[in-house]
């Protein structure tokens, strides 16, 4: 199949299920939902800051506080370095949140071992840092583009959840996957094109943006990495391949 | 040495863990295998092999003469989503299978449903034959059934295609090695392809290049 078939193939796909998701905008009462999520975020933004990994339910959740909550808004991005987030999809992660939310004061840190290989395997570094990094924020309230429908443990979390250093609010909570889609297509919110190429491989209700070729997600079966981003898969920074 | 064309026919689609196999890879892990019999199998951790069997291939310029598969007919990838049961020693009693330490793994296996898996090199005609007629599966997850060998060919092929074809890398080659190359990414080039040191700036397979 030459590439100008794969790309036809891949709009006629795609022409389909935008379809279905914008029937499902109305259908699904998104809107309604959308401006509930909203209303819920506002009251959190005063001393608070809306964490964007760039993915799906993050860039969707920015979409919504950025429009109707005014776009003065501050917003932190954790970038998780080379060997685990490849930096074409990071590039395009920021200027996606640049796009969406072009007034907002953006703070962005980068995880010190992100471009080694020790960051694929041992996540404990990883873990200290990036909390080290939002207690230093030093925010009240973190606004995240978690769902209930995620995981039992996110469903068993709640929408406000007190860290004790900072409180954690949801405002998308209650969004399904579906939701989220029809969102994202009715209102134009860019994602990364990593989404469409393993949306086709694993459904839309699977397709997630999280850190490639990490042994943390392993048994959530990332080894389709291997073979969707097997250009990334040997790739470290060398300045810190030692470390 | 001959120039060879090995044909796997296949009983069922072949999982991946990459986006090809090697053929140099799979002479190996068959010799290691002969080689060390039972013993494959329990393989230190830290450092499984220190060094790797002589092949049954010519080399050029360090580099196996064996291209990366070929999937006949070219189909798309698929996934195949199943859960698989951790190899512990499980205690005496109940245990949690959906969460815990216990916990199964989710092996989302993509696969290709093709029925051939040519492969081109060249080396040691009845050599590689015997070792290639010891290849029961091919791929990932063969465990499970994926990529079960039907029967295998080996032909004496008229042109070397085991680095290059009609301009095409057939093979991960280092770019040192080339005049010129259109795409290049880290990828390993000989083996064992697991090991870091086997990773060099090369040449994509099925990309046009030029040998130095």
């Amino acid at each position: 199949m030459t590439s100008a078939q794969c790309l036809l193939r891949m709009s006629s796909w795609l022409d389909k299920w935008r379809e279905y998701f914008l029937t499902w905008y109305d259908e699904g009462g998104v809107e309604a939902k959308a401006q509930e999520a909203a209303d819920f975020a506002c009251r959190y933004l005063d001393g608070g800051v809306v964490s964007v990994s760039g993915g799906k339910d993050s860039m969707a959740m920015l979409h919504i506080i950025a429009t109707r909550c005014g776009g003065d808004v501050d917003v932190f991005h954790w970038d998780h370095g080379a060997a685990l987030m490849p930096r074409r999809i990071e590039d395009e992660i920021m200027l996606n949140i640049r796009a969406v939310a072009p007034k907002a004061r953006l703070i962005v840190r980068r995880y010190s071992l992100g471009g080694s290989e020790r960051a694929r395997v041992d996540w404990r570094p990883w873990y200290d840092e990036f909390f080290a990094t939002l207690e230093g924020l030093g925010y009240k309230h973190h606004v995240l583009g978690i769902r209930a429908e995620e995981s039992n443990r996110r469903r068993g979390r709640g929408r406000v959840v007190d860290r004790g250093r900072w409180v954690e609010v949801h405002p998308i909570y209650h969004f399904t996957w579906r939701d989220v889609w029809a969102y994202i297509f009715k209102h134009g919110v860019p994602v990364p094109r990593i989404y469409y190429l393993y949306a086709q491989h694993v459904g839309w209700d699977r397709a997630r943006l999280t850190t490639f070729h990490d042994r943390e997600f392993e048994k959530y079966g990332n080894q389709i990495d291997s073979v969707l981003m097997w250009r990334e898969k040997n790739y470290v920074e060398k300045k810190n391949s030692k470390k | 040495m001959t120039p060879l064309k090995v044909t796997f026919l296949l009983r069922t689609p072949v999982a991946l863990g990459f986006p090809w196999i090697f053929f140099d890879s799979l002479l190996a892990h068959v010799m290691l295998r002969e080689e060390l019999g039972e013993r494959y199998y329990s393989l230190p951790t830290k450092i499984p092999i220190d060094r790797v069997p002589e092949l049954p291939l010519k080399r050029w310029g360090g580099v196996y003469v064996a291209s990366v598969s070929i999937f006949e007919p070219e189909a798309e990838l698929a996934v195949y989503q199943f859960y698989k049961r951790g190899d512990f020693p499980f205690p005496r009693g109940k245990i949690r299978r959906g969460s815990g330490f216990f916990k199964d793994f989710i092996v989302r296996a993509p696969y290709v449903p093709a029925h051939r898996v040519v492969f081109y090199a060249t080396g040691e005609a009845g050599e590689v034959e015997r070792l290639v007629k010891k290849v029961a599966a091919l791929g990932k997850e063969r465990n499970v059934g994926f990529g079960a060998v039907r029967d295998v060919e080996v032909e004496e092929w008229g042109q070397e295609w085991g680095l290059v074809r009609d301009g095409l890398a057939m093979r991960p080659i280092p770019v040192r090695l080339l005049k010129r190359y259109e795409d290049a990414a880290y990828l390993a080039y000989k083996p064992p392809y697991w090991a870091k040191e086997s990773v060099d700036l090369c040449a994509v397979p099925f990309t046009h290049v030029e040998l130095a």
